[in-house]
């Protein structure tokens, strides 16, 4: 069967390696999956915010920080949790999360008071394509979703980072027990999305595969909900953070607790570059 | 023969008409009616949650295909045709990576059925997650084809809703290329049960009474606070880079409305032309209105050319700046004599001597009827008050 349009004229865009997503070979991979990825690869070989387009991750403080771009010298500086950026005229204020521009480079600042960190974006260069293994049915699991309880239940909530290095608060939960290997209870959390009203609740986690075939740090992958209050999870939609494209992005860091004795080979896998 | 039919098939037969669509969301089916023409020079296309519809002009389509392009919010739908069916996605893209929602549609249009009595009125709704509640009201009523709502939260609503019973449950549903929301619910006995859908995946359970009349959410000009001792302070580049400050002679003396807004959000767009309206009314007894933009890219060509698209949608004759980039937290940072800023539009209102008066966080849209008319009548009531105060 043939790939539907819109997926024809993705593969044949420029960055995307037929290696990285071949429906024909892999007719399993269900329909909206590969719509899925079709669209990812897209913003990866395309989007200025793309991790292909990031050139370096600045940490800030109130010593000032050079930026690693061409022209006048520009430096980051934070002033009582606000961060500035100064050089060639006035100092213009530097909004959190948002990208800011600076002739052809584009800065995103994240992070807290005092741990505030610069992204530096230039233009997109070709970089690696997403890779993933075989379409696995047997990982595709039906879940209940365990209330959390004692000490992970916190009602501040966790400061966690999202793929793509972004510092959130996330909140707990609860809990999904999944047989792969060993019994194992995944701590779930509900982080933000940037739409209002929308969260979605996200597993980052490590198995036997991890460092061997998957990426060193850890996987992400979401809940879908089912009917009946249970909850999809999907192995094969595990995907990588995005510091497994691009060195410049902070790794989140593995959640405690969320380690796998069996190999999860399903989902997006890494080659080391 | 056989040669005119292999010319047949490589003609594009226009998907022009009246298309029943669905985004296929995780918790159910979020209906929508697409409806593309043939346009003046161009195909056109509308998106419509019942009568309230979202027009979009960047459409394409070969003989098996089609594109959406939503240039409001930078999202797209791509499908391929097959017959009487399209089949594809929907995706719009942040600085976090695209969104992906599988999209489908057949000819035709959705007949949907009417809610019954006991359902329609007012609701005090509350949304709970992992234990924490947060206040909505819903606003339910029948229209020509099923039934129409809206969700009203602290800051505003989302527009309208659309949709109709399902068996003795109702389904009503927005998308307007932006928003994607679906709200299901049953009637169990006085208390009405269900799930807020937000997205593909997102799901709240909310339960709701009757609304008593009592408020249940916080008013809107209690969500900000601002800083009163000083006139209140902003100075942004307009569309063609010229600086715009609140002192400027165009403002001395006069009663100024700031709308802060995004062209990226939807309740902004229905928040415009009242803005417009008020502006025709007052302005030339002393009103002037300026529209501080904070956008998606951050990027000042980019931002330029989606304000110019928005000013020119409502034709609005007042001066839109580019302030700054969308999320609260860097809004805020910009005018920092606003406390607790959270809501996109807020509109703040400045008295002639350029102090702040009123800061009214969100909107409600046309689709909440006379909540919608309330605040209008609000909005006109203060800026009529604040005409009548004395020149200094």
């Amino acid at each position: 069967m043939a790939a539907p349009w819109f997926l024809r004229a993705t593969l044949a865009s420029g960055a995307m390696a037929a290696a990285a997503f071949a429906p024909d070979a892999g007719a399993q991979v269900p329909s909206d999956l590969a719509g899925e990825r079709a669209v990812f690869a897209e913003w990866l070989a395309r989007s200025p915010l793309s991790p292909n387009a990031a050139i370096a991750v600045v940490a800030i403080d109130a010593t000032g920080s050079s930026l690693p771009i061409d022209g006048p010298p520009r430096r980051l500086v934070e002033r009582a949790g606000v961060v500035w950026i100064e050089g060639n005229g006035p100092a213009q204020r530097v909004p959190l999360g948002r990208p800011f521009a600076l002739g052809k480079y584009r800065v995103v600042v994240n992070g807290d008071r005092g741990r505030a960190r610069a992204l530096v974006y230039g233009a997109v260069a070709a970089g690696t394509a997403p890779a993933y293994y075989d379409y696995d049915p047997r990982l595709v699991f039906a879940v209940s979703l365990a209330p959390p309880s004692g000490a992970s239940a916190r009602a501040e909530g966790h400061r966690v980072l999202l793929a793509d290095g972004t510092e959130v608060t996330g909140t707990d939960a609860g809990t999904v027990e999944v047989g792969i290997g060993t019994k194992t209870r995944l701590r779930v959390l509900r982080l933000p999305d940037p739409s209002p009203d929308e969260t979605t609740l996200q597993i980052y986690f490590r198995d036997a595969s991890t460092g061997s075939g998957s990426y060193p740090a850890g996987r992400f992958v979401t809940l879908d909900p089912l009917p009946g209050g249970r909850w999809r999870l999907d192995f094969n939609r595990a995907r990588n953070p995005f510091c497994a494209y691009n060195a410049a992005y902070p790794c989140p860091a593995p959640w405690r607790g969320n380690s796998l004795t069996g190999a999860v080979r399903a989902g997006e896998r890494y080659k080391s570059h | 023969m056989l040669g005119m039919l292999l010319l047949a098939a490589n003609i594009a037969v226009a998907p022009t008409g009246s298309w029943r669509a669905v985004l296929d969301l995780a918790g159910g089916e979020l209906r929508f009616q697409l409806v593309i023409g043939a346009g003046v020079k161009s195909p056109d296309a509308r998106f419509c949650n019942g009568t309230a519809c979202t027009r979009i002009t960047g459409v394409r389509y070969t003989a098996d295909s089609l594109v959406l392009d939503i240039s409001d919010y930078d999202a797209t739908i791509r499908a391929a045709i097959h017959g009487d069916s399209l089949i594809g996605i929907y995706h719009n893209v942040g600085n976090r990576g695209p969104r992906t929602i599988p999209f489908r549609a057949s000819r035709g249009r959705w007949e949907m059925a009417k809610a019954p009595a006991a359902l329609l009125g007012h609701w005090d709704a509350t949304y709970v997650t992992e234990g924490r509640k947060s206040p909505r009201v819903f606003s339910f009523a029948n229209g020509r084809n099923g039934m129409t709502g809206a969700v009203i939260s602290n800051t505003g609503d989302y527009g309208t809703f659309w949709g109709g019973m399902q068996g003795d449950s109702f389904a009503i549903a927005h998308f307007d290329g932006s928003f994607v929301y679906l709200l299901t619910g049953t009637l169990d006995g006085d208390t009405l049960r269900g799930v807020f859908h937000a997205g593909l995946r997102s799901q709240t359970p909310w339960t709701a009474v009757r609304s008593t009349g009592r408020p249940h959410l916080t008013p809107p000009t209690a969500m900000t606070g601002a800083d009163t001792s000083a006139p209140f302070r902003f100075a942004f580049p307009d569309l063609d880079g010229r600086m715009v400050s609140n002192t400027d002679s165009r403002f001395a003396g006069k009663v100024v409305l700031i709308d802060i807004f995004g062209t990226w959000c939807p309740t902004c767009h229905e928040a415009a032309p009242v803005l417009l309206d008020l502006y025709r009314r007052y302005h030339a007894r002393g009103l002037e209105i300026v529209g501080l933009a904070y956008e998606v890219t951050g990027d000042t060509a980019t931002d330029a050319v989606l304000v110019r698209r928005f000013r020119a949608k409502f034709n609005l004759q007042y001066p839109l700046l580019l302030a700054g980039t969308s999320d609260a937290q860097a809004a805020a940072a910009t005018l920092p004599q606003l406390r607790g800023f959270s809501a996109f539009p807020t509109t703040v209102f400045l008295g002639r001597d350029g102090r702040v008066r009123l800061v009214h966080a969100g909107f409600v849209g046309p689709a909440t009827g006379a909540a919608h008319a309330r605040q209008v009548a609000a909005f006109r009531a203060t800026i009529e008050r604040l005409l009548a105060e004395p020149r200094r």
